[in-house]
Parts: C-alpha cells; sequence; structure tokens
C-alpha cells in the first residue's frame, strides 16, 4: 500500500492526501518515516476533519481576518498590504507530544542556567575569561557587553525572560540557532497568535488536551511582584515606542499584564531612583520591564546619544539591581559566537553535559578559524555575531559565500580579516518540515520554532506554547522569515487541564479595591486628547461631506437645505472664511470635485485622508489604552485598506456609502469609549479634545452659513442644514413644531446648556474637566486654561440670541464667534503648556572635547 | 618630580539647567611611577547627590547629580602629584609583533583578561582597510613589537599637523587620517585604531602634560591643558607609553588621570541637561612643578 492510501485510510483522509514529506531524509512532524501519522496528531486532525472543508477554509480565512483586526503585524504602521508586513497565523498548530516536552524543557532551562552564570561572571569574576573557557575577544568586541555595568549582581540572576529557536534535525534531535537574551522577543506575538486561535478555533484546541498559557503569564506577574518585594508594585514596560518593529508585542504584553507602558522620554531619574512623569508629578517606578536594547538604556553612561531610557539609569541599577529585567547588558550571552565554547563552559560550571547542541558554528575571532572559513568560503554562511532585540522571524539571512560575486567575496574576506571578531560563520543544515494548511489540503513546510523562558514565582519556567515560523529552506540558517508565516505551538498535556484561568482574575486576598488605579503619562494624556479631537474632526468632516453628496430626492431634500450643505463643504474644502462660491443644485460635477478636495487635496488643512491618517496614527500611539474593540474598530481606517483606497477614488455614487460606513465605525469607537473608558484623567483629555474640536467646527459652521444678510427662504434652508449636521433636528422640532427660525436654533446650538451638540455644552465640559485635573502649582491666581474657559463660557453664555438675529449686518454674531475661533487655539495651547510641558523638556548631552596645546 | 595640578571647569547656560548629571574623570589614579599625593574635587552648586565610584578600568570616577536650578556649573580639581621618570627601554629588545599578537589570542597563554580587553577596536577606534595598510608599514614581519610602534609613532608625528579646527569631538578617525590633521585626541585614537587592526593590545591615557613657556617668558595662568596619548602592552614591558602629538616617549612630563578603550571611557567631564538651552564653557588648567 502506498503512502497516500495509508494516510486516508488512518485519519482526515481529504487533508492527508498531498502530503508527501521530502523523500531525502528530513524529519517531519506530522508522518513517521514509514508514512504513518504519529499519535500526538491524531485528536488534532480528527477534529479537524469532521469540519466540512469550506468550513476549514473559512475558519483558515477567519483567523487572518481576525490577526489583521486585531492589528498584529511587525510594523503597525505599515500598509498591511505591503510584503515583509503581514502576520499570518495558520490553522494548523505544531503540536508537541508531552514526552518531548518534558525533555525539551529540561535542555531549555539548563540553557537558560547556564547562559545565566555566564552572564554573572562576564560582569563579575570573569574567571570563564581568565581560564581561556571564552575567549575574552569575544565579550570585549560585542558593543551589547556594558562595561559600567559590570559589577551589579542582580541577586535574581541577569535573565528575566530568554527565548530560544531550535531546528529539527533528520534524526528528530533539536538544535539551538539561536538564543535571545536581551529582551522578551516576542512573547507577546505566541501569546496573541494563542488568543487569535483560540477564538477562531477553540473546538480544536479542546479537542487536544492543550496546555493553556494562562498559568504561565500569572506566574511571570507574581514573579515580577516578588522582585519589587512591594504588594503592589508600580511596574512599567519600557518600549522603544510606536516605530519599533515589535510595538504590538511590547503593547499586548503590556496589556496583558497589566503593566504600564512607557518609553525613555517618559521616564527621569533622581536621586537613584526612577520616576514617571505623570499628571500629577513624578511618581516612583519599581520595577521595568526592559524592551529596548540595553546599550540605549542610558546616555549619561552607554550609548550618548540614545534615549532609549532616562539618563542615570545605570546609576539607579547600582542601587537596587534588579530593578531592571531583563538587567542591563544580557545580550552579551546571545552572542552566537559563544555556540562553540558553550559544553566545555557548561561542563566546568555544572559538571553537566550540555543537553541542547547548537548548530555547527564558527567565532571568527579565532585566527585559525578565520583561515578554515575563508579557504572554504563556498560552504560557508558569514552572519553577524551579535544583532538585534530578536524579532521573531527578523534573523538577517548572512551571506552565503557561494552566491558572491568576485567583488563581494573580495570585500567579504576583508571584512573577516578586518572584524572577525563581530563575525560567525556556519554551515547550512537542513530544516524539518511541518504541516501547512491550504485550502487543497495539508503541505508539508520548512520551519522553526521560538520557545520563551521567564524568571517566574515557580522559578525558571518554559512558556507551554511557544511561535513556530515558515522559514526559506534555502535562505536561512536561522529564524528568518521577512514574511511571517506563523504557526501557534500546542503541548499536549498528561493528564487533564486545568480550567481556563484569566489573568485578571485575582485570588481574592490579593485583591484590593482601587478606584481610578492607574496613572497616566504625560505623553498619553496628550496623545488621548488628539486622538479625541482626530475621531471628532472625522466625524465632522464625513458629516459635511453626507449631507453634500444626498441627491435631491422629491421634498425629502429641499433643494435649499441642499444648497446650504455645498456651500457648507465648500467652505471647509477651500478653507476660506469668506462668503463661499454658490452652486446650482445640479452642478454635481462641480460638488464631486469640491467633495474630493476634501477628502485627499495634497494641500488641504485637513482633508479626511489626512485626519483618518492621524487618527490612525494616534489610536496606535495609545493603543494600551483602548479595548481590543476599541481598536478593532479603528482598524478600519487603517491606511492602505480597502476603504481607505475607494474613499479616494471610487465613484460619485458610491461614495455616500462609503462614508455611512465611516460614520458607523466611528459611531461605534465614540460609543466604545463613552460606554467602556473609565471615567479617569485620561478619559478628560480624550473628551477635552473632542470638545475642542467640536465646539470650533461648530462655531465655523455657524460662521459661513450666517456671515451676511440673506433672503428668507435662503436662511431657512441654511436653518435647516444646520440642524441635521448639528444633529439637532429632533431636539428643535420635539422642542419647537416650527420651521427654524434664526434666535430659536442658535439658542438650541450655541446657548443650551443641555443639548450635548451645542456650544455652551462643549465649554461648560471643557470647565468641569479641567477642575477635575490636578493643579500643577498650588496657587490662588487661576491657570492660563481655567481663565481662557470662563471667559469664553461667559462670553457665550451673555449672547442675546433675540438682538443678534435682529441684527441685519449679522456683525454681533459674527464677532461672537470670530472670539470662539480666536480663543480655542490659545486654549488648546495653555492645556498643552501646563499639562503636557515635561515632555518638552527633554534632555541633552553636553561633552567637552579636549583643547590640548601640541 | 612632583607637580600642582589645577583644573577648573565652568560651564555657563542661557536658561536654568533643571537638572543636570555629570560624569567626572578629574582624579588621577595611581600608576607605576605616579603617586597621589592630594587631591580634591569641588563642584558648585553642591550637588544633591554625589557618589564616588571605580569603574570598570580602575579609574576614579566622581557622579554627581544636582536638582536645583542652576545657571552655572564649576567643576574644579585639585590635585598633588609625584612622578617618578621612565627608565631607558630597549625597543628592540621587545618580542616579534606576530608572537604578541598570538599571545593576546591564545586561551591557553593565560594572559591578563585586560590586555584583551584593549586589544578589540572600540567606537572610536575602529579599524578600516586604508588604517591596516598605514599601520602594516610599520610592522614588517619580525619586526619587534616596541620598535614597530614608536615607527608608526614617529610616523603620525611628522605626518600629521596640529590643527584644532580641522576636527571636533565626532571627527571619525578615518576622516583623520585622510586629512592628516587634528589634535591629540584624534591622533591617540589613529594610533588606538592602526595597532588594534594587527590585534595588537593598546589603551588611551588621558592626563596632562607640563608645557614650557617660551624662553623668557613667565608661565601662564590657565594656559595649559589636557592631553591624551596611549600605552602599549608587550610581554617583557608591560604597558609602554607614547606620545604621537609630541613623538616622544613620556617621561617625567605626562601625569596620567585615567585611562580607557577610548576618549569615551575617560572623557574629563561629560553629563546630560534637562532645560540649560545654549551653553558655554571655560576650560583652565596649570600644571605648576613644585619640586
Amino acid at each position: 500500500m502506498n503512502l497516500e492510501a495509508r494516510l486516508a485510510q488512518t485519519t482526515g483522509g481529504d487533508l492527508l492526501t498531498g502530503y508527501a514529506p521530502a523523500k531525502s531524509g528530513g524529519y517531519d512532524e506530522m508522518i513517521d518515516a514509514a508514512g504513518n501519522v504519529r499519535p500526538h496528531w491524531r485528536p488534532f486532525l480528527d477534529a479537524l476533519a469532521t469540519l466540512p472543508s469550506s468550513t476549514q477554509t473559512d475558519r483558515a480565512e477567519q483567523l487572518n481576518r481576525r490577526v489583521r483586526e486585531m492589528g498584529i503585524a511587525h510594523d503597525i504602521f505599515a500598509d498591511p498590504a505591503a510584503p515583509g508586513k503581514r502576520w499570518e497565523v495558520d490553522l494548523v498548530p505544531l503540536i508537541l507530544a508531552s514526552s518531548e516536552w518534558h525533555a525539551l524543557q529540561k535542555a531549555i532551562l539548563q540553557r537558560t542556567r547556564l547562559l545565566n552564570a555566564i552572564l554573572t561572571d562576564i560582569y563579575g569574576e570573569q574567571q570563564l575569561l581568565r581560564d581561556g573557557l571564552i575567549p575574552s575577544g569575544l565579550v570585549f568586541s560585542d558593543p551589547a557587553f556594558l562595561s559600567p555595568c559590570s559589577g551589579i549582581q542582580p541577586a535574581a540572576g541577569y535573565l528575566q525572560f530568554y527565548a530560544v529557536d531550535l531546528a529539527r534535525e533528520p534524526d528528530g534531535s533539536w538544535r539551538i540557532i539561536d538564543n535571545h537574551t536581551e529582551t522578551p522577543a516576542g512573547v507577546g506575538y505566541a501569546l496573541a497568535n494563542r488568543v487569535v486561535h483560540t477564538q477562531v478555533a477553540g473546538d480544536l484546541f479542546d479537542a487536544c488536551n492543550s496546555l493553556r498559557l494562562a498559568p504561565f503569564f500569572q506566574s511571570v506577574q507574581a514573579g515580577l511582584t516578588a522582585l519589587t518585594g512591594r504588594r503592589d508594585p508600580r511596574i512599567a514596560l519600557l518600549t522603544p515606542g510606536p516605530l519599533h518593529d515589535d510595538y504590538f508585542s511590547h503593547a499586548y504584553l503590556a496589556r496583558y499584564l497589566g503593566y504600564l507602558l512607557v518609553e525613555g522620554g517618559d521616564l527621569r531619574t533622581a536621586g537613584d531612583n526612577v520616576y514617571l512623569k505623570t499628571l500629577e508629578g513624578l511618581q516612583r517606578v519599581d520595577l521595568i520591564v526592559r524592551c529596548i536594547e540595553g546599550r540605549t538604556a542610558d546616555p549619561l553612561e552607554l550609548d550618548a546619544g540614545r534615549y532609549g531610557g532616562p539618563p542615570g539609569l545605570v546609576q539607579a541599577c547600582r542601587k537596587s539591581p534588579q530593578l531592571v529585567r531583563n538587567s542591563l547588558g544580557s545580550a552579551v550571552a546571545q552572542n552566537r559566537g559563544l555556540a562553540p565554547y558553550l559544553p566545555a563552559i557548561c561542563r566546568r560550571l555544572f559538571r553537566e553535559d550540555l543537553l541542547l547542541a547548537d548548530t555547527p558554528r564558527r567565532w571568527l575571532g579565532d585566527a585559525a578559524n578565520r583561515r578554515h572559513v575563508i579557504a572554504n568560503l563556498d560552504r560557508m554562511v558569514i552572519r553577524s555575531a551579535q544583532e538585534g532585540t530578536g524579532r521573531p522571524g527578523g534573523a538577517q539571512y548572512g551571506q552565503l559565500g557561494s552566491s558572491l560575486t568576485e567583488a563581494q567575496r573580495h570585500a567579504l574576506i576583508e571584512e573577516i580579516e578586518l572584524h572577525g571578531e563581530m563575525l560567525v560563520a556556519e554551515e547550512r543544515v537542513g530544516f524539518g518540515t511541518m504541516p501547512a494548511f491550504s485550502s487543497r489540503g495539508l503541505t508539508p513546510q520548512p520551519f522553526a520554532v521560538r520557545f520563551f523562558v521567564a524568571a517566574t514565582s515557580e522559578g525558571l519556567t518554559v512558556m507551554p506554547g511557544g511561535l513556530a515560523m515558515a522559514i526559506v529552506p534555502n535562505l536561512a540558517v536561522a529564524l528568518s522569515a521577512p514574511e511571517p508565516r506563523t504557526h501557534d505551538v500546542w503541548i499536549i498535556s498528561d493528564g487533564e487541564v486545568p480550567p481556563h484561568q484569566s489573568l485578571w482574575q485575582n485570588r481574592i486576598e490579593t485583591a484590593r479595591v482601587q478606584r481610578s488605579p492607574r496613572v497616566i503619562q504625560s505623553r498619553v494624556a496628550d496623545d488621548l486628547f488628539w486622538l479625541g479631537r482626530y475621531a471628532e474632526r472625522a466625524d465632522w468632516i464625513m458629516r459635511v461631506l453626507r449631507s453634500a453628496l444626498q441627491p435631491t430626492r422629491g421634498d425629502s431634500v429641499p433643494a435649499l437645505v441642499q444648497r446650504a450643505a455645498r456651500a457648507c463643504l465648500d467652505a471647509l474644502a477651500t478653507e476660506e472664511h469668506a462668503p463661499p462660491a454658490h452652486y446650482e443644485v445640479n452642478d454635481a460635477v462641480a460638488i464631486e470635485s469640491v467633495a474630493h478636495e476634501l477628502i485627499a487635496s495634497k494641500d488641504g488643512r485637513h482633508t479626511l485622508d489626512d485626519t483618518l491618517d492621524k487618527l490612525y496614527r494616534v489610536a496606535n500611539l495609545t493603543r494600551d489604552r483602548l479595548s481590543l474593540e476599541a481598536f478593532r474598530v479603528l482598524n478600519h481606517f487603517r491606511p492602505g485598506t480597502d476603504w481607505r483606497r475607494a474613499i479616494v477614488d471610487c465613484p460619485p455614487d458610491a461614495l455616500l456609502d462609503l462614508i455611512e460606513d465611516g460614520l458607523g465605525w466611528l459611531a461605534a469607537f465614540n460609543g466604545l469609549f463613552h460606554e467602556n473608558m473609565t471615567r479617569n484623567k485620561g478619559w478628560s483629555f480624550l473628551d477635552m479634545g473632542r470638545r475642542i474640536e467640536r465646539a470650533g467646527n461648530l462655531s465655523e459652521a455657524v460662521l459661513w452659513l450666517f456671515s451676511k444678510p440673506m433672503p428668507q427662504e435662503e436662511e431657512s434652508g441654511r436653518l435647516l442644514y444646520l440642524l441635521e449636521v448639528a444633529d439637532s433636528f429632533i431636539t428643535y422640532r420635539s422642542r419647537y413644531r416650527l420651521d427654524p427660525m434664526l434666535a430659536l436654533v442658535l439658542d438650541l446650538l450655541l446657548l443650551d446648556e443641555t443639548n450635548p451638540r451645542s456650544l455652551a455644552y462643549q465649554l461648560a465640559s471643557i470647565s468641569q474637566h479641567l477642575g477635575s485635573l490636578p493643579q500643577a502649582q498650588a496657587s490662588t491666581n487661576l491657570t492660563d486654561e481655567r481663565r481662557l474657559i470662563l471667559s469664553m463660557l461667559s462670553s457665550v453664555r451673555h449672547l442675546d440670541v433675540e438682538a443678534l438675529a435682529k441684527d441685519a449686518t449679522r456683525s454681533d454674531l459674527q464677532g461672537a464667534l470670530r472670539k470662539q475661533l480666536r480663543l480655542l487655539p490659545q486654549l488648546t495651547t495653555a492645556i498643552e503648556r501646563h499639562y503636557f510641558s515635561l515632555l518638552e523638556d527633554q534632555p541633552h548631552r553636553v561633552h567637552t572635547r579636549l583643547e590640548p596645546k601640541p | 618630580m612632583i607637580y600642582d595640578v589645577n583644573h577648573r571647569t565652568v560651564y555657563r547656560y542661557s536658561s536654568p539647567v533643571v537638572q543636570s548629571q555629570h560624569i567626572v574623570h578629574m582624579s588621577p589614579r595611581a600608576v607605576p611611577r605616579q603617586r597621589i599625593k592630594g587631591h580634591t574635587l569641588v563642584i558648585e552648586p553642591a550637588p544633591t547627590i554625589r557618589t564616588e565610584r571605580t569603574d570598570y578600568f580602575g579609574n576614579r570616577v566622581v557622579m554627581f547629580d544636582i536638582e536645583q536650578d542652576h545657571k552655572e556649573l564649576i567643576v574644579q580639581a585639585r590635585s598633588t602629584i609625584s612622578v617618578t621618570p621612565a627608565g631607558p627601554i630597549d625597543l628592540a629588545a621587545s618580542a616579534p609583533w606576530e608572537e604578541v599578537v598570538h599571545r593576546i589570542a591564545d586561551p591557553k597563554a593565560h594572559t591578563d583578561v585586560e590586555v584583551g580587553c584593549y586589544s578589540c577596536a572600540s567606537r572610536n577606534t575602529r579599524p578600516t582597510r586604508d588604517i591596516a595598510a598605514y599601520a602594516r608599514q610599520s610592522f614588517p614581519p619580525g619586526r619587534p613589537v616596541l620598535s614597530g610602534a614608536w615607527s608608526l609613532i614617529e610616523r603620525i608625528y611628522s605626518e600629521f599637523t596640529f590643527d584644532s579646527t580641522a576636527t571636533d569631538v565626532s571627527t571619525p578617525v578615518t576622516q583623520v587620517l585622510k586629512q592628516r590633521r587634528g589634535v591629540c585626541q584624534d591622533f591617540s585614537h589613529l594610533a588606538l585604531a592602526c595597532l588594534r587592526s594587527l590585534r595588537l593590545s593598546a589603551r588611551y591615557v588621558s592626563g596632562y602634560i607640563l608645557t614650557h613657556p617660551p624662553p623668557g617668558m613667565p608661565r601662564l595662568a590657565g594656559a595649559d591643558a589636557s592631553h591624551a596619548w596611549i600605552s602599549i602592552w608587550s610581554p617583557e614591558f608591560g604597558w609602554v607609553d607614547f606620545d604621537p602629538t609630541n613623538g616622544l616617549i613620556p617621561k617625567d612630563e605626562h601625569i596620567t588621570i585615567a585611562y580607557g578603550r577610548d576618549y569615551d571611557d575617560v572623557s574629563p567631564i561629560s553629563g546630560i541637561l534637562l532645560g540649560g538651552n545654549e551653553h558655554a564653557v571655560v576650560v583652565g588648567v596649570d600644571v605648576v612643578p613644585i619640586s
């Protein structure tokens, strides 16, 4: 019986028909050498086979839709359709049997202990260097060796997090292709993959009796808390910021663990402690989970001019060695050149054999290695000894000797001769295969896998899961996957898997009532303020567009209202405060061209396209403050989506529907915020941003529409339009049952503090928010922003709408609105200066040069 | 020879500095032939925190943090140091340079870890092909390591022009080689890059040098300066100093403050300011022989 026939008999016949692992003797995860399905894959294949193949395909597609909605990506600002930026999760996980897992765990933990011990030695006694077990040139040529950190010996060791990349040998054993000792190395991606996968295919997961991740993260949390020695510590996750490739992972991990996501500029040291700059002033930080490169962590003592962390951080660590995790300088242990020296070090330090072998590798700081590698360059791949913070899939391919031109070869040899200390050479070894899902069934695909370790309350623990990625076998020697096609990793349990435990379900004794517990960084307050403004601005622009584009249908939209809508559109698009041009109702072509100008003009001030870009961007900056639902809604506005492309260049008749979509999403987003966000200071800034924007938009619209006297009929049209665009038509009708009259409309839209769309309501809300915020200086004088808002509010309250309406020249009305429009930007500036000013003062470096005489 | 050294640095800022954190390498370390008889370091305004420590390279470091508004910062180091002249060294008696290179890299030779440290390129001394080629001219096969070093130092001294306008604190050593101009810091970095391109071990020395006023002229206050030179390791003689700026082997007119891989490790004063805007700096150094 041939392979396919045997497979068809065992399980999931259709799925496996085309599954043919390479005959060359590589190891396949699912099928053994005899062609039989390995037993630990059966439950999954059985469960999958019960689904109709159309459902399987739907699930696979749904999975990647969820990935895009959640925004899992390497570069969150990139066009998700661009090559190399897409993150995909396969429906088929990598499945490991528990017996194999036990052996792997043991080996990985040994490796963690070993690298920890090496770091302790390098930053301590340096006995391994003195005894020649580690070449000193390897350490001292590595820019990750941070000499100022020598002697900071954290009692808990250097590594809080460690990750290891493995590849499968043809005989089924594993080899280590890379170590990651700098940061948590993308553990957030593995977590997000699991969350997405169980949302879409939780039934498959349950059918396999696989281990859950939540207990692991619970003990990660408990372990970090224990390090601080405090019951309720303030722990921050330090990220390089949203422009970093792994920002998604940082934000996701911070949110899941309930930690503050901070950037270098949010922190300051004083008196050898680290503080967070918040709206309430400086607040002490007890522990930093480090997701930045160590050498960027302190511009005072480490790389000058890089502000990944606050100046003085190294000195703070000397006082509190466990302040930063992983400890500063830990990356030196991931130097690839160490690999060949590890077996001897392991025997010396632990009297143990190294359980997991590294990929065969030579460090080119050694003269004999250089000679050998240059003589055999065609078989070698040359790579950096030290590389990055461990982005999953981010390993460089390296230079393959046999693929070089003569000139490249010459340059590479010169590089080896000059800077061999920073290079390693490897011979290429194969990768094992695992199944990948396609609509035609499963196909074998070369892969590598990353496992994660953390120092938890239970000691060093391997996360019972991981991150598997498809690799390009002809190019890769490590976890190189520029287009991340990933798989969840499932560990089959021996016994019963305990029921799901959410990380947020604290035991009752550790829980404590706390209202508005999370502090707000000044930077985050700033971002939330602009999130509110951009959301409101986008809403307003789309409302104006919708009104103007609505076709006149019999009596449903009177022609005069249409004309008002178009006048407003024109004013918004051209940004001229002069009375807008008048259109004939049927001048559809002109309206479309103005609409497109407002949507995507390159020189327009606030186009829709530009506003949505900014909205998406600032939403990402505040991502750890947004619920997943809120973020998912906003993801519709991501640059490069079909909707974003369509709205710029779709035919006019489709535009209205698209705008309805956009308004719907914004309404959902605003609703989520309104319903779900705690009314803390962050909320105040978001809402103030929204109110300031709305006050400005409304004032401008009234100014444009009633800038001069006009015939009664036209004025009625404009009043109707204004009520509609300001969402106050129903209120007006229920109150007056009259055709709109200027005095009544002005009362409703400018003065009525019970109407959430009125100018006075916006100003009163802002005033209330400002009243609830902490005063930086305890002074009897009013701060600028409070003085401004009181003056704006009282001048609106003093308006006499009857008189304004009677004044045929409209000059009083104009004056009142222009005053508001003049003061609003001043108000914004005053708020920024008061609450966000800690941001402006960035530290800078002073360096004195020697000016010696000859 | 005993010297009194007064090293005064004054910063003035155009707007108040809210916080300043500094690292100072101005306290001379004890080295063979040099004894520290007295030292004070005065900082104004008085720092909120002042810490003294020994850094990785064995230098004395003062770190301070001022957390009150200030528009002026004064750092003044006064030291009394006695220096014994170095005895003559037979450069040709040192081992061939290839042997020294081998010995530094050989784990079985158990050379000092420190020696290995100073054989590696650092940020300011990264060798290039041109630098390696320049170094090679002084190191034909089999040449004693210190003879080769002396040849290199003499070449830099004679082929390069001292010019404090040609470079600044960030000029890379490749450009120094190209334009053949610079200051003591640049020449020291170049010499280190050359020696390290051969995988020899050499370190950067920061300190002071006694200057001689023109004949008949009085010594001017504050007219002396910080100086920098290098030190090369050989198995027979240990660390031997060479001054590429002056083309000589220091005897008793060089006073060592600190050494490291390059300038960045031992910069006399460097700091981070919050606020302050523009700043002006005045540095005055007096090296006065008192006996």
